[in-house]
């Protein structure tokens, strides 16, 4: 059980960034709570600032990109029309019923899940992440907030804008069809002709790779590191070979 | 809304409908705060909202709320099952399409079902099977195996747009056999384009009509499920009561050197705190079983050892769960870490750690090794079998690895106890032994059985994990302590590391058999890993060795098991009660020699498996009477088999399943999917019928004014339908429809003994308590109609369709008696006791199959479709029974792949939480097909046999078999993982 000592809805970006700037309390980004609240433990007080009307709900399309507000759920995202099939289908594949309607993209990326196929597949759609904080408006590639985490020390994802020409082929190794992947590999080839390959399951965040033969995974009991190492090259010529 | 810190907040919601104002605190979820508000329809499965057994709708939104705080529900609208019942007094469409096909088991996440299904058909009217699955998917159901659910749900949505539903009920289906004789494969299925959620029930010339056993009849508890009405245990309100919570041991095998409580005492709102210093130290046995508990004694409420990660360590009662929590925090313990094992293999080694060095344990084989049990039995002498291994035209010798998981019932553990007016103990608890667990928890708490009463209210599955005594003595201690209510409640995660688990084995077969397949001699030897402590050890490895040498015929048969410490998470009773593990080794075993030899699979194991008129004589040599020498019993005294519909079984098994695809090259290995292979496999199934001359159920029934009664049974429903089947055989035997049937089970105050619900036996057992006990009704109620009607002869009136009849036509209502009897003339209360103990445990029998796929490049399997036709004797309800089957193959197609327990290097499990520990869902749920094959089981009652269980037992080694018979690769170790598949994979292209 999370341990929420405080909680606030700002109806504002600034509202919510006033909250989380203060430094005399521990305050954290409430998104949809699947992870927040449900994986929450005891130990760790903290003052929760719910994000649900900071007006960051919905889904612009353009021409080949769109962007998605921070608290779209998951649940948005796979009955969305205008989206390309992958990203709908791999929403809907990464949580069951009760919790993809709540879980946001925006707390899906900060949970950074090795094992999160619908990361893999944002990943291949050139994702660029939109940041605010006192100090303005930034846009990072998906693997730069990740690598360099710095970004978001009191600054809020606002939306996600992803690329939404080209095909894309998935496939993944997992104990049952509707189980987490233990590896995934998700390609994608855009307009440019250059093929974009994203993994699962082979790194501490999903990642885009060139050459699967070179991950380094971490094994666990669902699959050693050489288990892995074996899924990344074979699912990765699949899909690769299917475009 | 404004900020709020540490204070409670006050929301605003429309719940269902209206508009509600409620305080909470800002780490409160939405699932507790509505509970608060009296939604109790909205359950706890976990904290993490995996079970989706706390589903509402949010806005219209399915949503867990397990996972939603309840300050973000302000200004939210918000719809719990209960919603339904404050719109209409009469059943929504979808309520009533659940109760109709029987969709509902225990009914624990009923309110999410139902809700989820709102959710679909308000969006979608006419959903395909996909989508209803997907929209199910974040309610886990661990008791069906979603077909009726599905069923349900697309019920619902043709009753939404108009359609008149159909009467739900059973295919009846021609016999394709004589029931002795094999017949020539058809390859044509037999009920193709039916409901896979409709029983096929191939009915036997032996069984006479009935007027409501056989019948599909709507449960006799599927209004008060379908409604949400506050049935569980934890649906209800007591005055002043403590939450409790137990601290648990982060070491797998340590000495507790000292314990300092004085801070946790000290904190505001704690009232108790007990561990091994301040509680009396009994010795005991946690196993539900009958009295005298089968040995070894080792364990006490608290002790100053610890043996695996989740031990027991102390227990605090506090005003709140959150204080009860800091105070565990707050406790000092020393502890002196040991060595520990995880492995039975280990547990005998020369310096492996002793698990139980102390003195009082009672009745430990070798504690100095670890060694709890040597069991052994054996039909012949040494020397004979050896004679018979050496006349063996070939040998045949395999090894197995069997695995630990855990049974999940979606309701955890819980218990509530209080003292009641007369100071006597109460516990309201989620047990299925309620008058063991009575009987078990006295002396731990110093009390008389007399002095304390439990009662066993709706279960939300057990499965054999409430076939324990495993909270009551902590409640128990401290609602003594604190003379107030008491409630404890396991977490998701304690529930894997702290309740119970199916034992893990060794398995070890060799057989010698003839060249023309006849078994002649057969030598089984198991590691049983018992864990920590005894509790059904014993027990559990008997029945793996009776189930293991009782399918197949040979004259000379050995059984010899060691059960072992060790300091895993505790196994103990889980539904098949070690017939899984004996009965994948066994399948797999056979299946392997019929491929040696040639021979067709099928073709083999029928050569030798047992028919009627066979003696199963292994039995006569294990159980509780302790070690019994061939020469001391009469092979006269074997019981023979009298019914099996085994043949039937497989003729409708082989032609559903398609078997004939096994033949097929372009099917194994599909062209367009070059690193698919296709399989087929089979198991022969054969289990028990309750456990004989131990097993006893009573029952009373009593009539009413208005012809009605009340049955009173110490049963134990959990949702398998036994109160139904109850109802439906006292129904038969009064006359009367299961409506004028009011059931009572489970209470020790209030009901005759019953020794619960395992060992497949409620049905027979308790199904014939019931029925001795309407007997005793029916001759009063006959000898009152007869003085009424003018009649002579009592024996000559017929009771039918509410009334008594004469010979001559005329009859009297049996509102009519019930008013004479109880008002008018003579009057007595008319009512009969009945109570049963079996001399017979008649094996039901089943023919499992499996169809799975295999990518040979990753070894990931995917399961397609299951099916089972089982000869349960007669099903009492074949929507219920055939639901039993269903659910039974779900959970066992887990064991066989997916589940299993995971340790880190310290002994503490790494994946205890849904998900890392995968259940099978309602979207990747594999088809299945159930057939119930009648046959007419005279010992039973009105021809029934056990059903229960036997699902558990083919799954595995089908599924073995099949992705045998389609790479050529035999695995011998559960679970199928895709890792484990790839790796035997790779190491045969290695060979």
């Amino acid at each position: 059980m999370a341990n929420v000592v405080a909680y606030h809805r700002p109806s504002s970006i600034d509202g919510a960034l006033l909250l989380l700037g203060r430094t005399d309390v521990e305050s954290r980004v409430l998104a949809g709570g699947t992870d927040l609240i449900g994986r929450g433990d005891e130990s760790a007080a903290f003052e929760a600032v719910d994000l649900q009307d900071a007006g960051l709900g919905l889904v612009h399309l353009g021409d080949s990109r769109a962007m998605l507000g921070a608290t779209v759920t998951l649940d948005q995202l796979a009955r969305h029309d205008g989206l390309p099939d992958a990203i709908r289908d791999a929403a809907r594949r990464e949580l069951p019923s009760t919790l993809r309607t709540q879980a946001t993209i925006g707390g899906t990326i900060c949970a950074a899940e090795s094992e999160s196929e619908f990361l893999a597949t944002l990943l291949v759609h050139d994702p660029v992440v939109e940041i605010h904080g006192f100090d303005g408006r930034r846009e990072l590639p998906l693997p730069q907030v990740w690598a360099e985490p710095h970004h978001l020390r009191g600054r809020i994802i606002t939306a996600v804008s992803i690329a939404t020409d080209g095909e894309t082929r998935a496939d993944r190794t997992a104990r049952t069809p509707a189980d987490r992947p233990i590896v995934a590999a998700v390609a994608r080839r855009p307009g440019d002709g250059r093929i974009r390959l994203a993994m699962s399951g082979v790194a501490p965040t999903p990642v885009l790779i060139d050459d699967a033969s070179g991950v380094r995974p971490r094994g666990d009991f669902r699959g050693s590191a050489e288990y892995r190492r074996s899924l990344a090259v074979t699912l990765a010529a699949r899909v690769s070979g299917a475009l | 809304m404004s900020m709020t810190t540490n204070t409670m907040i006050s929301i605003s919601i429309t719940l269902n409908g209206t508009p509600v104002t409620a305080e909470c605190e800002p780490h409160e979820v939405l699932r507790t705060v509505l509970r608060r508000l009296g939604c109790f329809s909205v359950k706890f499965g976990s904290d993490s909202g995996e079970t989706g057994a706390g589903a509402v709708l949010l806005d219209g939104l399915l949503v867990s709320s397990d996972v939603v705080l309840a300050a973000a529900a302000d200004g939210h609208e918000v719809m719990t099952l209960e919603g339904f019942s404050q719109m209409r007094e009469d059943l929504d469409p979808i309520q009533a399409a659940f109760m109709a096909v029987g969709a509902f088991q225990s009914g624990y996440s009923a309110g999410a079902m139902i809700l989820a299904t709102k959710a679909l058909l308000d969006r979608n009217s006419n959903p395909t099977e996909t989508e209803i699955r997907d929209a199910l998917s974040g309610v886990l159901d661990r008791e069906t195996a979603y077909v009726k659910v599905v069923e349900a749900v697309q019920r619902a949505a043709a009753a939404r747009r108009g359609d008149v539903p159909q009467p739900f009920g059973p295919l009846i289906l021609p016999p394709l056999t004589d029931g002795v004789h094999a017949v020539a494969y058809d390859p044509q299925p037999t009920a193709a384009g039916v409901s896979a959620a409709v029983p096929r029930l191939i009915p036997s010339r032996d069984v006479p009509e009935m007027a409501v056993v056989g019948k599909p009849e709507i449960k006799v508890d599927a209004l008060k499920v379908a409604r949400g009405n506050p049935a569980f245990v934890d649906d209800i309100e007591l005055r002043g009561m403590l939450h409790a919570r137990v601290l648990r041991s982060p070491h797998a095998h340590a000495r507790i050197v000292d314990i300092d409580d004085s801070a946790a005492v000290a904190l505001p709102g704690v009232h108790a705190v007990k561990h091994y210093k301040n509680t009396p130290r009994v010795m005991y046995a946690s196993g539900g079983q009958s009295w005298p508990n089968p040995f070894p004694y080792d364990q006490v409420s608290f002790d100053n050892k610890v043996r695996h990660v989740g031990d027991r360590v102390a227990a605090v009662a506090a005003e709140t769960p959150e204080i009860a929590a800091e105070a565990c925090r707050l406790i000092k313990v020393t502890y002196e870490v040991l060595p520990f094992i995880l492995d039975e293999r280990e547990a005998m080694s020369d310096g492996a750690p002793v698990i139980h060095d102390e003195a009082d344990a009672v009745e430990i084989h070798d504690s100095s090794r670890n060694i709890v049990h040597h069991i052994h039995a054996q039909t012949v002498n040494d020397a004979d079998l050896e004679t018979a291994f050496a006349h063996a035209d070939h040998i045949f010798e395999q090894h197995f690895r069997v695995h630990q998981v855990q049974q999940v019932p979606i309701e955890p553990h819980i218990c509530i106890g209080w003292l009641d007016e007369d100071e006597r103990l109460v516990l309201r608890t989620s047990t299925q032994v309620p008058f063991h667990a009575r009987r078990m928890v006295a002396p731990l708490l110093g009390l008389a059985v007399k002095d304390i009463r439990v009662i066993k209210p709706r279960i939300g599955g057990g499965f054999g994990a409430k076939q324990e005594m495993l909270l009551e003595d902590i409640v128990g201690h401290l609602a003594l302590a604190t003379k107030r209510p008491v409630r404890l409640e396991l977490s998701r995660a304690e529930e894997f590391m702290s309740s119970r688990t199916r034992h893990p084995q060794t398995i070890t077969y060799r057989t010698g058999v003839m060249n023309d397949g006849s078994l002649v001699a057969q030598e089984f030897s198991i590691i049983g890993n018992t864990g920590p402590y005894g509790t059904h050890g014993f027990t559990v490895q008997n029945v793996t060795g009776l189930r293991g040498l009782s399918s197949y015929n040979c004259p000379a048969k050995k059984f010899d098991c060691k059960v072992v410490y060790t300091n895993i998470p505790v196994p103990g009773a889980y539904r098949g009660y070690g017939a899984p593990q004996a009965e994948f080794a066994l399948e797999a075993h056979m299946e392997d020699i019929a491929i040696a030899l040639g021979r067709d699979v099928i073709d083999f194991k029928r050569q030798n498996w047992v028919k009627v008129g066979d003696k199963l004589d292994i039995v006569m040599f294990l159980g509780e009477r302790g070690t019994i020498e061939p020469e001391d019993v009469d092979p006269a005294t074997f019981p023979p088999v009298m019914t099996s519909g085994i043949e039937e079984c497989v003729a409708q098994g082989m032609r559903a399943i398609g078997w004939h695809r096994r033949d097929e090259p372009d099917w194994v290995a599909p062209p367009d999917r070059p690193h698919i292979r296709r399989g087929i496999g089979f198991a022969f199934c054969m289990h028990g019928t309750a456990i004989p001359f131990l097993d006893m159920g009573g029952c009373s029934i009593k009539m009413n004014d208005d012809g009605s009664f009340n049955v009173m049974a110490g049963a134990a429903d959990l949702g398998t339908g036994a109160d139904t089947v109850l109802a439906q055989i006292a129904a038969e035997v009064l006359g009367v429809t299961i409506d004028d049937i009011i059931m009572y089970t489970g209470d020790t105050d209030m009901t005759p003994f019953d020794v619960g619900a395992y060992a497949s036996s409620t049905t027979y057992i308790s199904g014939m308590a019931v029925k001795k006990a309407a007997d005793v009704v029916r001759q009063r109620i006959k000898e009152r109609a007869a003085r009424l009607l003018g009649v002579q002869e009592p024996c000559s009136i017929v009771l039918r369709d509410r009334r008594a009849w004469a010979p001559d036509g005329t009859s009297v209502s049996l509102e009519d008696i019930g008013l004479n009897s109880l008002h008018t003339e003579d009057q007595e209360q008319i009512m009969g006791t009945g109570s049963y103990v079996s001399a017979d445990c008649p094996p039901p029998f089943a023919a499992q199959f499996a169809e799975i796929e295999v990518d040979v490049q990753t070894g990931q399997v995917t399961v397609i479709k299951l099916v089972m036709a089982v000869d349960c004797g007669v099903a009492i309800n074949p929507i219920t029974a055939s639901g039993q089957i269903e659910g039974g193959m779900l959970q066992a197609l887990g064991y066989a792949h997916t589940e299993e327990f995971a340790f880190d290097e310290t002994g503490r499990m790494v994946n205890a939480e849904l998900g890392p520990y995968w259940i099978y869902r309602s979207d990747d749920a594999p088809a299945t097909e159930v057939f119930l094959v009648q046959t007419m089981e005279d010992s039973g009652p009105f021809g029934a046999k056990a059903v229960a269980e036997i699902p558990k037992d083919g799954v595995a080694p089908a599924m073995r078999n099949a992705i045998l018979h389609c790479t050529g690769v035999a695995i011998n170790e559960l679970p199928f993982t895709p890792e484990r598949v790839y790796n035997a994979l790779r190491a045969a292209e290695v060979r």
